[in-house]
């Protein structure tokens, strides 16, 4: 299955916009997209409230699997809000 | 009785002087019914309907936070409509129904939940419990039909504390900055959101008090020290002087002067003769955008010469010292009107609209707006404008002119009496930018449209989530044309405005100043903060601000400017 490990480098983490941007790929896209720390146990990465649970901080060392239609390119999406400084999402 | 303290977190640097008033919504539902007398199919389509309001309330509240507060604000009520439409929120309550809840029971069980196992964990996910009770209070109230607790908010007595447990965004947002005087609540945290409004309203606040705060009654005389983080009940002298320092100043009374003295216009966006006085009330020097399509939306048919001319006397009287600026009909693109037959076009947002309407499909339209303008300027000291929108070429601002000069002659052949307007543009258009060197020869000022201006030059809808982020104003490519608009009326009488979203950022008053812009135009709500903005810069800080952003090639490098300077 398709995945990714990145650090985050946004300094709000995945709260506020790096958040509700990560979670609106997810949710916009075709392919079945979990995201956890990688010494955690996946969430949906389309919830809000799943997503927000898992606390994901700047720093912090995250997996995201993707699986269906188009999982390449929504992990690439994902892995670059999760690597881009908010100021320039 | 002596005074006493109780410390928290302080969330905006400033303190405020005020009574008391608590804040403390019923929201208990009671047992449950029989599940046996529980309908679920019923209690389903109860709780999408209910979802489905709370939804457009939220658009609503959105829009309100974008034009009244700020950008961040509005991000808010983004999140709560994702917790809204989550689906661990559907599933949870779906099967809650399912169980034999009715849908508020099935609502409450859910978020309460979810609320628990946030507040269990650190830092900004136990902060974001506050936005689901939110969400959950929105959704309850709208399903058991209770009144909206957050309406008594909105209309407090002059000086009030606000007390509460917990301050959820959506009530925070309706605090008028006007009235309460500071915030202070048991719980909360220094980047929940209730903070992040308090902060973008500039009010005193502090959060996270705890059980210490329930002790002081209503009506008692407290400080809201948000430097020192901490409420004082019964403030001696001193306590008051010492806050009295840091108050949130009234500066709707005083036009805005930079650190330096420069004097800069703040002036009101305005749509309705409800904007009128609301504008006055926040301190606006003057009207400097009045968007006159609205005076039309919603209804079937325009309203007629009479009537417009009311309401431009009624806009002069609000402002008996300042400018009035009437933005003639900007129909089309992507304001439709009932009222106007406007075709359908593939792609409106360059298609006939603003000024290519009045001077084709319109004409009549505008003549007669003109009339109703030119009439009611007259005895007015020269105190009226009108602002031409969405304008590319000059021959149109030449047409435009002539046409009013023809108004002119037909009114004074009337023996009506009138006179001519201040006459300005909108500079919205790449086109209008690079034309603004020979424009200026046929203008007395320049507005500057930067959320239009920033979608033109970007070529990016900002309505389109895959490119809104392009049309942002702090791009380089923007803030450079708006440095070339300014720069094009050196040595010229013509004065250059901003009436976009812009000019109602805080944070972004600095950077407009040293840009050279002479007025900031935005939505009431915002000119106390605007205003007090402008107070806070110096004219070296913010010339030397711009320079630095003008020589950014990055929107990042652009931020970090901003970031710089305010820290």
């Amino acid at each position: 299955m398709p995945e990714r490990v990145a650090t985050v480098v946004p300094e709000d983490g995945l709260h506020a916009r790096p958040g509700a941007t990560f979670v609106e790929i997810a949710a916009d896209s075709d392919a079945d997209v979990s995201v956890a720390h990688t010494d955690g146990d996946p969430v949906n990465a389309a919830s809000m409230l799943a997503v927000t649970g898992l606390g994901i901080e700047q720093g912090d060392e995250v997996r995201v699997i993707a699986e269906g239609d188009g999982a390449e390119a929504t992990l690439d999406e994902l892995e670059r809000v999760l690597t881009t400084p908010e100021a320039e999402l | 009785m002596p005074e006493r303290r109780v410390s928290g977190v302080g969330v905006t640097p400033r303190s405020g002087v005020g009574r008391a008033v608590w804040h403390a919504p019923d929201t208990e539902l009671g047992d449950p019914p029989d599940p046996e007398s529980v309908d679920p199919d019923a209690e389903r389509e109860r709780f999408e309907s209910a979802r489905e309001a709370a939804r457009a309330e939220l658009r609503a509240e959105r829009d309100r936070a974008a034009d009244g507060v700020d950008e961040s604000a509005a991000g808010v009520f983004d999140a709560h409509r994702q917790f809204l439409d989550d689906p661990q929120i559907t599933d949870g309550v779906g099967e809650a129904v399912d169980a034999g809840l009715p849908a508020e029971h099935a609502v409450e069980r859910t978020f309460d939940r979810f609320v628990r196992q946030f507040e269990e964990m650190d830092g900004r996910t136990a902060e974001r419990a506050d936005d689901l009770r939110d969400v959950r209070d929105r959704l309850l109230r709208l399903l058991t039909g209770a009144g909206d607790a957050r309406a008594d908010l909105a209309d407090l007595p002059d000086r009030s504390v606000v007390l509460a447990e917990r301050l959820t965004p959506s009530e925070t947002a309706r605090l008028d900055p006007n009235d309460v005087a500071g915030i202070a609540t048991a719980a909360g945290g220094r980047t929940s959101h209730t903070a992040i409004f308090a902060k973008s309203l500039g009010l005193p606040a502090v959060v996270g008090v705890g059980d210490a705060l329930h002790e002081v009654a209503e009506g008692t005389d407290l400080v809201v020290d948000g430097v020192a983080g901490r409420v004082v009940a019964d403030p001696d002298d001193a306590t008051r002087a010492a806050a009295a320092s840091t108050a949130a100043v009234d500066v709707r009374d005083a036009p805005a002067r930079t650190a330096d003295g420069t004097q800069i216009e703040v002036a009101a966006n305005v749509g309705t003769r409800a904007d009128l006085r609301r504008a006055a009330d926040h301190g606006a020097d003057g009207v400097g955008l009045f968007r006159t399509e609205f005076l039309l939306a919603d209804r079937p048919s325009q309203p007629d010469e009479a009537e417009q001319y009311a309401v431009y006397r009624e806009a002069l009287e609000a402002f008996p010292e300042g400018r009035v600026v009437v933005r003639t009909l900007d129909v089309g693109g992507d304001k439709p009107i009932e009222s106007f037959d406007l075709p359908d076009e593939p792609n409106p947002f360059l298609g006939e609209r603003g000024i290519r309407r009045s001077l084709g499909p319109d004409a009549d339209r505008f003549e007669t707006q003109v009339r109703a303008l030119l009439r009611a300027g007259a005895g007015s000291g020269g105190r009226l404008s009108v602002l031409l929108p969405m304008v590319s070429t000059v021959d149109e601002v030449v047409a435009a002119r002539e046409r009013i000069e023809a108004v002119a002659s037909d009114l004074d052949a009337a023996g009506e009496p009138h006179a001519m307007p201040e006459f300005g543009v909108m500079v919205e258009t790449p086109a209008a930018v690079l034309l603004a060197p020979d424009l200026v020869d046929h203008v007395d000022f320049f507005s500057l449209g930067t959320n239009d201006l920033a979608q033109y030059v970007m070529a990016a809808d900002r309505g389109n989530d895959r490119v809104g982020d392009l049309a942002d104003a702090r791009h380089p490519a923007v803030l450079r044309a708006i440095r070339a608009t300014v720069e094009a009326t050196a040595g010229t009488d013509v004065w250059v405005g901003v009436c976009g979203e812009m000019a109602a950022d805080p944070g972004l008053t600095g950077l407009l100043v040293g840009l050279g812009i002479d007025e900031l135009s935005a939505s009431p709500v915002a000119i106390p903060r605007v205003k007090r903005a402008v107070g806070d810069v110096s004219d070296a800080a913010a010339a030397a601000l711009a320079e630095r952003a003008l020589g950014a090639a990055t929107r990042e490098a652009v931020v970090a400017a901003i970031g710089d300077a305010d820290g």
